[in-house]
């Protein structure tokens, strides 16, 4: 059983699962649960953001970008300096912004395949986790994927700019955001108009969930003040509050994977810890 | 890790801005002669790139170097991306780089 001091969302989304050897494995101890909702998987970047990133505390695992704790990322760029050990293939990838030093493990048959077909001068996708190693940043790759379609690469960078835009508006700062949006998309492009009605709707989306998670957290909270120890049913949350089933459920399920409510009697009563 | 000679995204229209520096940009080839070669690049401007090999007409190439004139690049590295690439999505992010997301990549 997890305390919400212990639990780190960083394991359970990054590691798949939520077993104690695996969240032993990879959690950073960050002991804040709002931090814990800031990871994101595997992020797009580009070497310049990874030359801006400062670590997290005292973990050299954890990297901050843009306010968020990222750990694994995802980097397109052209090979250089490949050079092939009996353990391990090391290479330089330059994505035009930058050039960092990335390191595939060689255990197995299928690794070795994949890193003969890498070859200098050629343009891949590297996904694998930032580390530090005597003071420089490199990244421990686990895929190393040839890019065959260019496309690719034009998509990789947008993909950067389009998680940097994400991750503020998870820190409050949309306030600024909505005029930042609309600036870079207010282009001439007929596709520009709907990506930035699709844009705007998802952050505002981000915004009213949050302040939703807060709602029915507090709401919990009262409940158990007053002692009800079953907690409260889902339709109750739903009534009092006034909001719609679905956006009860998403917060729910957020804050349960936050360690900040749990189930009782059945799936549909909650408790706040 | 090293971010002190970066190349950055243009097109006709912003290539002016980086006389000397080096830049990368996708090109279509119209006219390649092996002493110089003729291309549109993403926004329609006719750029010439020195430094090429003979490539077919009408495929696209990325190409990497110094831009030493408003509208030419010597080639230091170049990549073919064959016949088909999706220019307008790679004019809108020369856009983007060049301008409010520029801390992403200078």
């Amino acid at each position: 059983m997890f305390s919400s001091s212990q639990f780190d969302a960083t394991s359970a989304f990054s590691g798949g699962g939520f077993m104690p050897s695996q969240s032993t494995q990879l959690t950073d101890s960050t002991p804040s649960p709002a931090k814990s909702r800031n990871s994101l998987g595997v992020v797009p970047v580009t070497v310049k953001q990874i030359s801006q990133a400062s670590q997290s505390g005292d973990e050299k695992s954890s990297f901050v970008i843009n306010g968020v704790d990222v750990t694994n990322v995802t980097v397109v760029g052209m090979v250089f300096d490949k050079a092939e050990k009996s353990t391990d293939v090391s290479f330089l990838i330059d994505d035009g912004t930058g050039r960092i030093g990335c390191r595939r493990w060689v255990t197995e048959n299928f690794d070795k395949l994949e890193m003969e077909a890498v070859q200098d001068g050629m343009y891949v996708r590297v996904i694998g986790h930032l580390r530090v190693f005597q003071d420089v940043k490199q990244l421990v790759a686990f895929s190393v994927r040839p890019v065959t379609n260019f496309d690719e690469i034009t998509f990789h960078f947008i993909d950067c700019i389009h998680s940097h835009l994400q991750n503020p508006k998870l820190q409050g700062g949309a306030s600024t955001h909505p005029h930042m949006v609309e600036s870079s998309m207010n282009t001439p492009v007929q596709n520009g108009q709907t990506i930035t009605s699709n844009l705007m709707s998802k952050q505002f989306d981000v915004d009213g969930l949050r302040d939703c998670d807060q709602l029915v957290l507090d709401r919990l909270q009262q409940s158990s003040s007053i002692g009800q120890e079953k907690g409260m049913h889902m339709d109750e949350l739903c009534q009092q509050l006034k909001l719609p089933m679905e956006k009860i459920r998403e917060s729910i399920r957020s804050l349960e994977d936050e360690g900040l409510i749990y189930s009782t009697i059945d799936e549909f009563h909650y408790k706040a810890t | 890790m090293d971010t002190s000679s970066p190349s950055i995204f243009v097109n006709g229209e912003s290539l002016p801005l980086y006389f000397g520096k080096r830049v990368r940009a996708v090109v279509q080839v119209i006219q390649s002669d092996g002493a110089g070669t003729t291309a549109k690049s993403t926004d329609e401007h006719q750029l010439i790139i020195k430094g090429l090999p003979v490539i077919p007409p009408l495929n696209f190439v990325e190409v990497i170097g110094i831009a030493d004139s408003n509208q030419s690049v010597n080639a230091e590295i170049w990549t073919d991306f064959g016949s088909t690439f999706d220019t307008a999505s790679y004019n809108q992010l020369c856009k983007l780089a060049n301008r409010e997301f520029k801390a992403l990549f200078l």
